[in-house]
Formats: structure tokens, sequence, C-alpha cells
């Protein structure tokens, strides 16, 4: 045997492995991977410069933390229900994926409401993005994350519409599953916003 | 075969796990306690739920190998971001 053959007989295991894996899961990864440098590289920014300078406290101190936690608990609970929908529609139960998923989607929303009704209450006491560097990052980072919900909201919308008319199924479950690996992201983004931008 | 009933069930006790850790933070928050411990349990608090969620709800401990590449290598190029500019930024003002 040559040595190439017996490279290709060697890692034949392991290639078959790779090529297992759908092309959908690996693009959707690879979306994820370029969020991660994207929020990263906010919050390393917003790490730096709070640490390099003084009196960011004090400006922190006028967020509501108690919203905040509102937020918290109402998107940790959409990551609940998304992972329940995909849970169903794997048993092909269409109605109760449905349901889920439309769970998901207004829990979505009352995210979004929640944090309009925080803003307006910000920007009534005068706090605008250009109050200051803590006040630009506040509103750069949880209004890029607000973004990234509103497009999960449209993506997750669309899956119910297709669960209600019967498009969802035959084979076609597994974009339920990569819509839940976005919307879970999400979330994860959050659990590290909150007690960068409310709890310290 | 896989027991979806028995994933469901886990589901839902992962969430309750969040959400205590959620008011485990909030509570240590209200304790006024000194700076440095408070950033370590909030954010050592945070850590352990994105875990719960990458792990449970993303199905990461069933992953490939080649997931894990592809979302750990950004991760440690944040990680070695922050670290390669913390002497410029923080201890040259």
């Amino acid at each position: 045997m040559s040595s190439t053959a017996t490279v290709l007989t060697r890692n034949a295991p392991h290639s078959e492995g790779i090529r297992s894996i759908p092309i959908g899961k690996i693009g959707i990864w690879w979306l994820l991977a370029s969020e991660i440098m994207v929020f990263g590289g906010l919050i390393t920014s917003y790490v730096l410069l709070r640490i390099s300078h003084g009196g960011w406290a004090e400006q922190a101190a006028h967020v509501r933390w108690q919203l905040g936690t509102l937020n918290t608990a109402v998107l940790l609970t959409s990551s609940l229900t998304m992972a329940l929908a995909l849970s169903a529609s794997r048993q092909d139960r269409r109605r109760r994926t449905a349901t889920f998923l439309l769970l998901t989607v207004l829990l979505g929303v009352a995210f979004l409401g929640i944090k309009a009704f925080e803003y307006t209450g910000e920007l009534r006491e005068g706090f605008t993005p250009a109050s200051g560097l803590f006040w630009s990052f506040y509103y750069g980072m949880t209004g890029l994350h607000a973004l990234h919900v509103t497009a999960g909201i449209v993506v997750n919308l669309t899956f119910f519409v297709m669960a209600v008319r019967g498009d969802l199924w035959d084979g076609k479950q597994a974009r339920l599953e990569y819509a839940g690996l976005y919307w879970h992201f999400v979330d994860v983004v959050w659990i590290f916003l909150f007690p960068l931008l409310y709890l310290s | 075969m896989i027991n979806m009933a028995g994933d469901d069930h886990s589901y839902v006790a992962i969430w309750g796990w969040l959400l205590g850790l959620l008011i485990a933070g909030v509570f240590v928050f209200t304790l006024h306690l000194a700076t440095v411990t408070l950033l370590f349990i909030i954010f050592g608090v945070a850590a352990i739920k994105a875990i719960l969620v990458v792990r449970n709800y993303m199905h990461l401990k069933a992953e490939h190998v080649l997931i894990y590449a592809i979302a750990g290598i950004p991760i440690l190029l944040v990680i070695g971001m922050l670290l390669a500019l913390i002497p410029d930024i923080v201890f040259h003002r």
C-alpha cells in the first residue's frame, strides 16, 4: 500500500465523522463564530476602558437592574421554549412545535418591549448615547443585541408560520435546530451583558 | 433511541437552574460586597449559566470536535486580544 493510501485509510473514520455534520450546522456555527468576534471585541473594549478610566460605576448606577433581571428571566425562558419546540418537532408533534415557537416569539417581543420601556425612561432622565463612555457602550451593546433579538424573532416567526402551514416537516426540522442555535447564542450574549452593564 | 420526554424534563430542570443562578447573582449584587469579590462571583455565575445553555440547549456536549474548534478559536482570539491590550491600555495611562 502506498503512503498516500495508508494516510487516507487511517484518516477515513475521522473524515467520515466530519462529513456526517450537516453543512447547515457548520454554516450556522461559522456565523456564530463571527458573532463571538463582534460581541467579544465590544466586551473587551468595554472592560479595558472601564478598568483604565474612573467614574463608570456612578454612571452605571442609573440603569435599572430590576428591569435587566426581568429581561434576563424572559430571555432564559425563551431559550427553554425554543429547546422544547425543537424537541417537539423531532417527535413530529406539530401543534406543540407551533405553540412553543409562538411562545418563543412572544417572549422575544416581551424582551424588546421591556428594553424599549427602559430606553424611554433613561432618555427622559437625560441619559443619551452622548452622555458619557458608559452610556455609549450601554446603548451600543444593548442596541446591537436588540437587533439580533429582532432578527431571531423574524426567523422564529417564519418557522412558526411554516409549522402552522405544514411546511416545516418532511426532513426540514433540521432548519429549526439552526434557528435554535442562533436564538440560544443571543441568550448567551445577554447572560454576559447583564452583569457587565447592570450589576458591576 | 432518544427519550424525548426525558429531554424535555432535562430542559425544564436546566431552566430552573438558570433562574436559580440568576436570582443568586442578583442577591449577591444587593449585598454590597467588595468590588473584586462581587465581580468574581457575578461573572462566575454568568459563566456557569452560559455553559449550561451552550452544553444543554445548544447540545455542544454531543457535538463533533470540529464544532468545538469553530466556536473555540474566536473565544481564544478574544481572550488573547484582551490580554495583549491590558499592558498598553490599563497600565500606560
